[in-house]
């Protein structure tokens, strides 16, 4: 429970939190995402694709860790292609990259709060949103155990915290259940649900399960392009039984795969 | 950001540099405790010189902490952030700052018990001169986190390290002929003690706080600045602090390489009869010292016209000074051991002696024969003269102990008198021979 | 060989190699550059010493030992190895010195210093992990060259990186130092460092 600031219950005035128009980001020398148009609003969106399709491009330049090479970006109806001023987008973003990075001296509440300040919250709001986060995640009893003394489930547990400290409008979560057991991924399923009521989230992953149960609308990218968009039971309905896959959502995925791929080889 | 200060301060390599700085700082003040024992300007002067060392450390300090960051891999993480480079590394440099400055300062307070005692003259200056040494190594850490962030290898904080003991001793000698230019970018330059009123000129400490400002300025900005344009112009400050320094110091004809402080060498005197005084510096050791000269005072006091009071020289060489040559003073050298106190009292006690109470210094001429002084003072202690030094041949001391032995044949009232004799002649700077023996009447 | 070149890019050892010979490079130009004597000086030499020998200390650790540990084969005499070659390397650059124009030398001094320095670092390398291990011998030389103490047993311990060179008392303790790190550093191997990002 906590107070919520009369600017968060206004009306938003962006129609989509994240909006793409023909989006061309470059990762090295390699234009990984070449052309995608994508709209994202209020929910839970999984990311799916096989590697090297450009989704951890993609979410690297939705968190305006990268600048697009063309195309147009809009975040919460800012333009951040060009050389716009993205503080004020930056701080309603929360991003937990693939390769997480922390400072390992620091506690877990350490490294929340160090992560909330640098996303320019209100200094009174700081503790309590820190509280809440590492509650969230269920981190509680390890909040001051320093970060270098946490196993691997934990400290993704704790990126994901330092993730939604700031309730973003925009999260940005780059295979955030690696190292969850599976008792965890509910609880994750469980806080991306509840997240997802008000801001986006997208969340890139390869865990097919984890997308149907708990994102309410799938975006498949393939070679840099938006292959498929809509519901997970869409997604089941595309596939069929002589597609390859263990359950019917990795069929759906599979058959959505093959489609795309022959349909660029024509 | 008082919290994420703390954060910092607790967390990064603040805590562990104090304690290393600090270690560093106390056991070289206390290896030589006598370079420092004197008084309080000696004790800061004595700690900007061993900035040699701390000076380096501070550098490699601030490279060390740069290089988390880079171990971390937290870049990614931090690039998606709202906070711009610049106030993000606010705390790290708050934090280093406060660090070596504790350090530093800490260092001085450990040695403040040490002399608490005995020194007195506590001037303004040394406040200033301290510091100035706190700020070179707030300048020194904040240039290591800048380079080190330029160059995040294992090898960049001890290669500054060396870099920074290099410089520090090297740029006297690289600049021989333009000294005041090591004054201002040597934090450890003109800190020598040569005499125990050494002090720095005002001017030359503001000279140095502005070079030191600057490139603490310069090593923020460089630390802080994201594109090439804003790192070159990081040089921007160094080079109008350095050119500030420089148009402050006092240059070429009014560069003074040892300043003496004349307060310092003011006398000051104890109470009672007759009068005893010291410098200033020194008049802690005033106790100490009253007994041991009134006991040569009163050995002197068998003379015609004795003198009546005993002052400190307070002689200097670099520069010049001397104290006012009178007729009744008696000149006394004044030795501090390892705790400051008195050392060396005999010795003392013999030297006032055997000068008969005449300032010959101002003299010019040949100084005064050996073997009618020696001979003259022994008298007056009433001892066989004995020689103190090595060099001397043996024929000075024979020659010595025979005119004491023939004074020891006259009465006392004629032996006085001659001894009065050779003592005006001292004064008046004429020549002693014969004075003893009677023979120059 | 193919085993050897992999294993000395693991270690980034040609980065290292050139950092090497870079230093000794700068510090053998700037004394030529500026001084007419033919002799380094004695500060400068030891702490060209200490720089070299700084700069192959991040060779002393892969990026993951304890994967490295796992292997079949053995490691001690592989690290022992390579402390020795990379004292050969600092030393036989510095003495190449002595037929050029600027002599870092004696060479006993090199020697000495280097062994008893590498040694240090092997020693905080097992302790305390190599991206530490320069700490002691920093501060330990830096301090030595401040306050070259002489004449009594202790003291000249303390600053053996300072002392002439037929000092005996720190030659032995330099030989202590020298010989015990690379033990310590064969057996034992660098200290364990949790990976930043554990099990992912």
């Amino acid at each position: 429970m906590r107070t919520v600031s009369a600017a968060e219950t206004a009306p938003t005035t962006h129609p989509w939190a994240v909006h793409a128009e023909g989006l061309r980001v470059r990762a090295g020398r390699h234009l990984a995402v070449d052309g995608l148009d994508l709209a994202l609003g209020a929910g839970v969106h999984g990311l799916l694709g096989p590697n090297g399709a450009g989704k951890t491009t993609l979410i690297r330049a939705l968190a305006t860790v990268v600048r697009p090479a063309g195309g147009r970006l809009r975040l919460l109806g800012e333009p951040v292609d060009g050389r716009a001023d993205l503080r004020r987008v930056r701080r309603g973003l929360g991003y937990l990259p693939q390769q997480f990075g922390f400072y390992p001296r620091f506690t877990v509440r350490e490294f929340v709060e160090y992560m909330a300040w640098l996303k320019e919250m209100p200094k009174s709001m700081v503790p309590g949103a820190v509280q809440r986060a590492i509650d969230r995640v269920g981190l509680t009893s390890k909040a001051n155990a320093r970060m270098k003394t946490l196993s691997g489930g934990m400290l993704r547990r704790a990126g994901i915290a330092q993730a939604v400290v700031n309730d973003p409008e925009v999260l940005l979560l780059d295979e955030p259940t690696v190292g969850l057991d599976p008792e965890q991924r509910l609880d994750f399923r469980e806080l991306l649900r509840d997240v997802g009521l008000d801001s986006c989230v997208l969340v890139s992953t390869h865990l097919v399960e984890d997308v149907v149960a708990a994102c309410s609308d799938v975006v498949m990218i393939n070679e840099g392009r938006l292959v498929y968009q809509g519901t997970p039971d869409d997604l089941i309905a595309q596939g069929g039984t002589g597609d390859a896959g263990d359950s019917p959502a990795e069929r759906g995925y599979s058959a959505l795969l093959r489609r795309h791929r022959s349909e660029a080889g024509r | 950001m008082n919290r994420i200060l703390g954060i910092e301060l607790r967390r990064s390599a603040a805590a562990g540099s104090v304690l290393m700085l600090l270690l560093a700082g106390v056991i070289m003040l206390y290896v030589a405790p006598r370079r420092w024992s004197p008084g309080w300007m000696p004790l800061v002067m004595i700690q900007r010189e061993y900035l040699v060392l701390l000076w380096p450390l501070s550098l490699a300090v601030g490279a060390w902490q740069s290089r988390r960051e880079h171990r971390s891999n937290v870049a990614e993480l931090f690039a998606s952030t709202a906070r711009p480079r610049a106030q993000r590394m606010l705390p790290t440099l708050a934090a280093l700052g406060i660090a070596v400055t504790c350090a530093y300062l800490a260092t001085a307070a450990v040695a403040v018990p040490w002399i608490i005692g005995t020194a007195r003259y506590l001037p303004a200056t040394a406040f200033v001169v301290a510091a100035v040494g706190a700020l070179a190594m707030i300048a020194a850490a904040w240039l290591g986190l800048a380079l080190g962030r330029l160059l995040p290898h294992v090898v960049t904080a001890p290669a500054l390290a060396v870099a920074g003991i290099g410089l520090l001793m090297v740029l006297p000698a690289a600049v021989r002929h333009r000294e005041w230019l090591a004054l201002i970018f040597s934090p450890m330059f003109g800190m020598g003690q040569y005499t125990d009123y050494q002090t720095v000129y005002g001017r030359v400490s503001a000279a140095q706080a502005i070079w030191l400002v600057a490139l603490a300025g310069a090593g923020a900005v460089l630390l802080a600045s994201d594109s090439w344009r804003t790192r070159v112009a990081a040089l921007l400050p160094a080079i109008l602090g350095a050119s500030l320094a420089i148009m402050v110091i006092p240059r070429d004809d009014k560069f003074v390489a040892t300043p003496i402080d004349p307060v310092a060498q003011e006398q000051v005197c104890a109470e009672g009869s007759p009068r005893v005084c010291v410098s200033r510096v020194h008049s802690g050791l005033l106790p100490e010292v009253v007994p041991v000269a009134r006991q040569a005072l009163a050995m002197l006091a068998k003379l015609p016209n004795p003198p009546t009071t005993a002052h400190e020289d307070t002689t200097t060489y670099y520069p010049a000074t001397s104290p006012p040559r009178q007729a009744d003073v008696v000149l006394m050298q004044i030795t501090v051991d390892d705790h400051g106190h008195l050392t060396h009292e005999a010795d003392m006690l013999r030297e006032m002696v055997a000068a008969l109470g005449a300032n010959t210094d101002g003299c010019s001429g040949p100084s005064p024969s050996v073997p009618v002084m020696r001979a003259a003072g022994s008298w007056l202690m009433g001892r066989e003269p004995v020689t103190d030094d090595s060099d001397e041949s043996a024929e000075v001391n024979a020659e010595a102990v025979k005119l004491w032995q023939g004074l020891q044949n006259l009465p006392e009232k004629e032996a006085a008198a001659r001894v009065g004799a050779v003592r005006q002649a001292a004064m008046a700077c004429a020549d002693l021979d014969g004075l003893l023996t009677g023979r120059a009447q | 060989m193919r085993w050897l070149a992999l294993y000395l890019r693991s270690r980034r050892v040609p980065i290292a190699l050139a950092a090497v010979v870079g230093c000794a490079a700068v510090m053998w130009s700037l004394w030529s550059t500026f001084s007419n004597e033919r002799e380094v000086g004695v500060p400068m030499v030891i702490l060209t010493v200490l720089l070299l020998v700084a700069a192959v200390t991040a060779t002393l650790a892969g990026p993951d030992d304890a994967l490295e540990r796992t292997a079949a084969l053995s490691w001690p005499p592989r690290r022992a190895a390579h402390l020795l070659v990379a004292l050969a390397v600092v030393v036989g650059l510095l003495l190449a010195t002595l037929v050029t124009g600027a002599r870092f030398g004696p060479a006993w001094l090199v020697i000495r210093d280097a062994a008893g320095l590498l040694g240090l670092t092997a020693l905080g390398a097992v302790t305390i992990g190599a991206a530490r291990s320069w700490f002691l011998p920093l501060g330990w030389t830096l301090a030595s060259i401040v306050f070259p103490l002489s004449g009594v047993t202790s003291s000249e311990i303390l600053t053996w990186q300072s002392q002439v060179p037929g000092n005996k008392t720190a030659a032995v303790t330099a030989a202590l130092i020298g010989v015990g790190g690379l033990i310590a550093y064969a057996a034992a191997g660098p200290a364990r460092r949790a990976p930043a990002e554990a099990a992912l």
